[in-house]
């Protein structure tokens, strides 16, 4: 039995249940925290080449065999999203040990911060559609309660509208599987890429349009989004981020899997997704054009950017498929890094608003760098992991004669950086003492120091939004060989058979 | 070697900010060593590239993605290297004097290096893939410059707008490059130029590369945003944006049109754009008041020149087009330097403002004489060199119907140049009694210091030196024209080739030129009374305001906050998407047993009729009972199925539901709210109804298409032989799929914890905190 498979869901679990106990020592705590988090990157990081040099590697747990018994499978894809997002979580808890009080931490943030990474891990890992729910309920309950971390009115009620859309999603989803189990017997995924075949296609493609519905709601796909900007800006800006590059993730990983794996389209590319996909992108970011504040422009290009993923998995080939892959490597890692900044930004000076920002290029530089770096990378400008990654899909797409598509993708960058250049001349250029500042309700006294003065940060939240960006950095220096690697894992997505004779033996 | 150049403009921008803080202005100075250094390593590859021995070197990056690092200094590139990094150093050394010391000028000097920085590598560039990498790195770099005064709002909105017209042309051209690249099976750019790919897609990928070539270059009808590019410094406007950066699209039209020109109306477009902004540009030109826009409206025009020069892929023309090129970099570079001189030392650089200063800044003056008059193409300077040259391209024929209209277009165009160029200097330095009389003498303004008008002194120099003696020019010119096409054949440049056709028409245009200027109220009046035909930027405006609105529109229809509208859509479009898949095959059928007992029946029934009753409630307690009723009944029919255990615990959670929702209740209203909108109620009531009755459908096609058996059988075989346990429902929890538990559990652990964070977080809200 291999025990690196289990060990990236494992060690987080476990290391939850101590750090429920460690509550009353802070400092511990946190130092467990990081130290777990540390140990799951590393699990992954084996798990990743162990795959590369070895295969995929199934995991039969308590020794029950497929399909009766549950499978942990690690192939490339999976292994790729598991080392991105630990990464990411380490990230995203070293720059919450800066900003959370610890008021916000005596709340079990740091217990169920680790739930949510082994929840987020058993998703990427697990060979069963059944424990995939499992999976993502762990995952949800743990980003039900971090979204409420704090528990202010507002929070609270914003967090409801994604409590609520979640808790139908999930309701779908358990019908889904029982319709699953109804049409072949089994919940085992590689058994069931074997049986789905011989049922019907028409049945088939319905199965699949219902699990594409049932995991478009957590990756907020046009039209089932709308959770999203509402839920994600009122949260504590460290939950924001992680939700923000990797819950979404989970359900675009979770359609890929059961698209390639379990539903596989009979015409391809997918007109729907496509549809799909084109609609996505653009409603996203117009979604971005029409805000005025920073959180909630970074959540809808969360939306839009889902669309290119979507894009890559419609064109259902070699090319689109990788390009996908890369392109969600990428993103998780630059919009998590942009959600930091916007916390920065907000820890700093009281507010994102854009209204009451101004003149930030001057007050802090740093901040500035590390802003203009993930949003230029973001909307696809070169050099950046979005250029590479953008260019992957339309080569990808024109590949295979979808102009439509290519040419939709290529105007939302240019809205993208228009709205990100709202960002960028709204809270970094300009002076205060230039625009009038509206009067606000609550008339709170506005911390933001006279104009000329440096912004003060906490180093831990600039040191792990600049590690941030340098991966997103290294991402674009290394993208010959990271782009080999999404295309083997594409090839393996495309032709199942390791995946199954890995699990079914 | 050309990587190591292009490093070095990297590592010397990075350190910009630093060094500024030790050194003040001298940053500059540390700044010029980079593009100084690529002059040098030009100049000494010069002679190898002139004979067809091109440095060029490879770094792979994502060659699977067409994607690597691929550079070449071929002759034509030396030309173009020349132009950027040798302007970039007198343009450093121009800023040295033209800002004051001010805080940010280590973050301007950065910026603007690696602008130079990215430049070059647009022209070094040998892979499309990797000309658009730097090429938008120049739109960054240009937006960012643009922007650099950001305290102005005039200055943000024209950084926008710069950003968004030039962007929006790349990424039409990035689609165009990559049509080409595939159908050229290379991205190798002087591959794919040696052996050009040909049929439909070729010619679709290289109009497309037009988009990003046009929306730099500024042609008609993006012209506009070069014109608020001039709310940069001077020294950004003189070199980004008329001697270096507007060129990169005339830079790539000339790499790509000996191989495409042909192609379906390639250079017919070309041309024909190039002959509208000359023309208009020219003719704007003529109506400024401010001394820079005036040079924008005169660069657009120029541009348009090269265009029709350097993109008809005809021989003689790509040749008098390089020429141009050199010319040009030359005398508007150095016109520019010297606006922001007269404004420097004026205070204004408006021409209603400004009188004697030609006494005043004698040295300035002449500098500007000479740029301007090689601007208007007057012997002997290079300008006039470059004009005869393009007249005397296209007076041969040959070239189809475009080339009369191109001749004419260059003669018209060239008359308008001849206009602007006199109002320039005039505009700048003459006396004019009226001006003065208002009290603007420029009686403060002083000459400049020599090192301060040196830059532009220096390509004074150079426009008379090359104009005198062109043949210092043409090797350069030669090779890098043969570069492009080596269908053209070496000649000489010279200022004198006899009575020919193209003297007479120089001289045509001169005189005409003279006449413009000298009713150049008349033509302000009849400029003011004329509807401007070609109003781009107020399309401009419209488009993005009409954008902003659009976007508005649609984010308040899909996000109007309704928990009850975003459910309606998920739940509608959760049956909407598998329905015709689900129904191609007709309605299913239910073959065989129905249901196995009369009382499976009954309970099913019940079930049922409490399920209605629970969507038709109007009171939330008789629904939450409703709600009861359907979770007692699928408890009753475990029982009747035989799953005692199952059925006890769907009791206990129904039970224990039931009295958290009665405890809630007390907290809300007894009916559920009254809705302005009637139909909303109706509307919910069907969409309830319609997913009940797609489920139904799903599960009854779903049963029918198992055939094989289902691992239940496997659990029943194996329960007690081998997990050593009679209860195959507990065996399955605890054993076969015990993870799925520990998982389950986990979710418990977590909501506890959730609840007992909301409780603690409520307590400290009221402020008995806790003894910790």
């Amino acid at each position: 039995m291999n025990v690196l498979v289990p060990l990236p869901v494992v060690l987080p679990l476990v290391a939850a249940a101590a750090s429920v106990l460690l509550q009353r020592w802070l400092r511990v705590q946190q130092a467990f925290g990081v130290l777990a988090c540390v140990g799951t990157l590393a699990a992954s990081i084996a798990l990743l080449a162990r795959v590369e040099s070895g295969g995929v590697s199934a995991v039969q747990l308590g020794g029950w065999p497929a399909p009766g018994g549950i499978t942990l499978v690690a192939d490339r894809f999976s292994a790729i999203m598991l080392v991105v997002s630990t990464a990411v979580v380490l990230a995203v808890l070293v720059y919450a040990l800066g900003q959370l009080d610890a008021a916000h931490e005596s709340l079990y943030f740091h217990p169920v911060y680790l739930v949510l990474v082994a929840g987020v891990s058993a998703s990427f890992l697990t060979g069963d559609l059944f424990n995939l729910f499992v999976a993502f309920e762990i995952m949800l309950t743990a980003s039900y309660v971090l979204i409420t971390l704090g528990g202010s009115g507002a929070q609270v009620r914003a967090g409801m509208t994604y409590v609520v859309i979640s808790l139908v999603a999930s309701t779908l989803f358990v019908a889904g599987v029982g319709l699953v189990y109804a049409a072949t017997g089994t919940v085992n995924m590689a058994d069931l890429s074997q049986r789905l075949a011989e049922v019907p296609g028409d049945l088939r493609m319905a199965l699949g349009l219902l699990f594409v519905c049932v995991f478009g709601i957590k990756a907020a796909i046009f039209p089932l989004f709308f959770w999203l900007p509402d839920a994600y800006p009122t949260a504590p800006s460290p939950v924001t981020a992680v939700f923000a590059g990797l819950l979404t993730k989970v359900g675009v990983y979770a359609i890929i899997r059961t698209q390639t794996l379990l539903f596989v389209p009979v015409g391809r590319p997918s007109v729907v997704l496509l549809v799909i996909a084109g609609a996505t992108m653009v409603v996203g970011v117009l979604g971005a054009i029409a805000q005025n504040d920073i959180k909630r422009i970074l959540s809808f290009h969360i939306v839009s950017q889902i669309g290119y993923m979507v894009m890559g998995l419609a064109l259902f080939t070699l090319a689109g498929l990788a390009g996908a892959i890369f392109y969600i490597v990428h993103h998780i890692i630059v919009k998590t890094a942009l959600f930091l900044v916007a916390g920065i930004i907000e820890t700093a000076t009281g507010t994102a608003a854009l209204s009451r920002l101004a003149g930030l290029v001057r007050r802090a530089p740093l901040v500035a760098a590390l802003f203009a770096v993930p949003a230029l990378s973001l909307a696809g400008f070169p050099p950046f992991s979005g250029f590479v990654a953008k260019l992957a899909l339309v080569r990808a797409g024109l590949e295979v004669g979808q102009g439509v598509i290519v040419g939709v993708s290529l105007a939302v960058s240019l809205l993208t950086i228009f709205s990100m250049s709202k960002i960028w001349g709204g809270a970094f250029w300009g002076s205060l003492t230039e625009q009038e500042v509206s009067p606000t309700p609550e008339a709170v006294p506005r911390p933001v120091p006279a104009g000329g003065a440096r912004l003060r940060v906490p180093p831990t939240m600039l040191l792990s939004t600049a590690a941030l960006v340098a991966l997103s950095l290294a991402v674009a220096v290394a993208a010959g060989p990271l782009y080999a690697l999404s295309e083997r894992a594409a090839a393996n997505l495309l032709d199942t058979t390791a995946y199954v004779t890995a699990v079914l033996g | 070697m050309l990587l190591a150049l292009l490093g070095l403009h990297a590592v010397l921008a990075a350190a910009a900010p630093a060094v500024s803080r030790r050194l003040g202005r001298g940053v500059f100075a540390v700044c010029a060593v980079a593009p100084a250094a690529t002059v040098a390593y030009a100049l000494a590859r010069a002679p190898a590239a002139f004979d067809g021995a091109p440095a060029s070197e490879t770094v792979a990056w994502a060659g699977r993605l067409g994607l690597d690092l691929q550079l070449r200094l071929d002759a034509f590139a030396v030309l173009m290297v020349l132009l950027v990094s040798g302007i970039g150093v007198l343009i450093f050394a121009y800023c040295a004097w033209y800002f004051g010391p001010r805080p940010d000028l280590g973050r301007f000097a950065a910026t603007l290096l690696a602008f130079a920085g990215s430049m070059l590598g647009v022209v070094l560039a040998d892979n499309v893939l990797v000309l658009y990498v730097f090429w938008e790195l120049t739109t960054v770099t240009s937006y960012l410059l643009i922007g650099f005064d950001h305290e102005k709002g005039s200055a943000r909105a024209a950084a926008l707008q710069g950003l968004l017209v030039t962007a929006a042309g790349g990424l039409v051209m990035l689609a165009g490059l990559v049509v080409l690249g595939e159908a050229a099976g290379t991205y190798t750019l002087s591959a794919m130029l040696a052996d050009p790919p040909a049929g439909g897609a070729a010619t679709a990928g290289a109009l497309l590369a037009l988009g990003g070539a046009f929306t730099k270059s500024a042609q008609v009808p993006f012209h506009f945003w070069l014109a608020g590019a001039m709310a940069a410094p001077t020294p950004v406007s003189a070199y980004l944006h008329s001697a270096t950066m507007v060129k990169a699209g005339v830079y790539l039209v000339a790499r790509l049109a000996p191989a495409f020109a042909l192609l379906g109306g390639w250079r017919e477009l070309v041309v024909g754009v190039g002959v509208a902004t000359m023309l208009l540009g020219g003719w704007r030109a003529l109506r400024q008041h401010d001394l820079k826009l005036l040079l924008a409206y005169g660069t657009v025009s120029q541009l348009g020149f090269m265009m029709i020069l350097l993109g008809a892929g005809v021989p003689e023309a790509t040749r008098a087009g390089a020429v141009l090129l050199l010319a040009h970099g030359a005398f508007k570079a150095a016109l520019f330097m010297v606006v922001g001189i007269v404004d420097h030392q004026a205070g204004t650089r408006d021409l209603r403002r400004l009188s004697g200063l030609g006494r005043r800044m004698p040295a300035t003056f002449w500098v500007a004489v000479v740029a301007a008059a090689s601007m208007a193409g007057l012997p002997p300077l290079f300008g006039f060199v470059a004009k005869e040259a393009a007249f005397e391209a296209y007076l041969h024929g040959g070239i189809g119907p475009i080339g009369p209209i191109a001749l004419g277009g260059m003669a018209l165009g060239s008359v308008l140049t001849f206009a602007y160029s006199a109002r320039f200097v005039w505009g700048a330095f003459a006396d004019k009694p009226d001006v003065a009389r208002a009290g603007h003498d420029g009686a403060g303004a002083h000459a400049p210091p020599a090192a301060f008008l040196a830059p532009a002194a220096l390509l004074a120099v150079v426009t008379v030196a090359i104009g005198v003696l062109p043949s210092f020019a043409a090797g350069l010119v030669n090779a890098a024209a043969a570069a492009l096409d080596p269908a053209v054949e070496p000649g000489t440049l010279a200022l004198w080739h006899g009575f020919n056709l193209a003297l007479w028409l120089s001289a045509l245009v001169i005189v005409a030129g003279v006449a413009l200027f000298a009713r150049r109220r008349e033509v302000e009046h009849l400029q003011a009374r004329l509807p401007s035909m070609v109003d781009a930027a107020q399309a401009y405006h419209g488009l993005v305001k009409g954008l902003n609105r659009g976007a508005d529109r649609v984010t308040g229809l899909v996000q109007n906050g309704s928990l009850p509208v975003y459910l309606g859509t998920i739940l509608l479009t959760v049956v909407a998407l598998p329905l015709p898949a689900l129904l191609s095959g007709g309605l299913p059928t239910p073959d065989g047993v129905i249901a196995e007992s009369l009382l499976q029946l009954a309970v099913i029934g019940g079930v049922a009729v409490a399920a209605i009753g629970t969507v038709l409630a109007r009171r939330r307690f008789a629904a939450v009972l409703f709600l009861g009723g359907v979770g007692y009944g699928v408890a009753i029919l475990f029982v009747v199925q035989g799953a005692p255990d199952l059925a006890l615990t769907q009791l206990l959670v129904e039970t224990l539901s039931l009295v958290v929702f009665v405890l809630v209740l007390r907290h809300l209203p007894e009916n559920f709210e009254v809705h302005h909108w009637r139909l909303g109620q109706a509307f919910r009531r069907a969409v309830a109804g319609l997913v009940g009755v797609f489920v139904f459908v799903f599960v009854l096609a779903a049963g029918q298409a198992r055939t094989s058996p289902p691992v239940s059988e496997a659990y029943l075989a194996q329960a007690l032989p081998e997990a050593g346990g009679r209860n195959v429902v507990n065996v399955i929890l605890v054993d076969f799929r015990g993870f799925d538990t520990l998982g389950e559990i986990t979710v418990l652990a977590v909501a506890a914890l959730g609840i007992a964070g909301l409780v603690r977080a409520r307590r400290r809200e009221r402020g008995d905190e806790e003894p910790a």
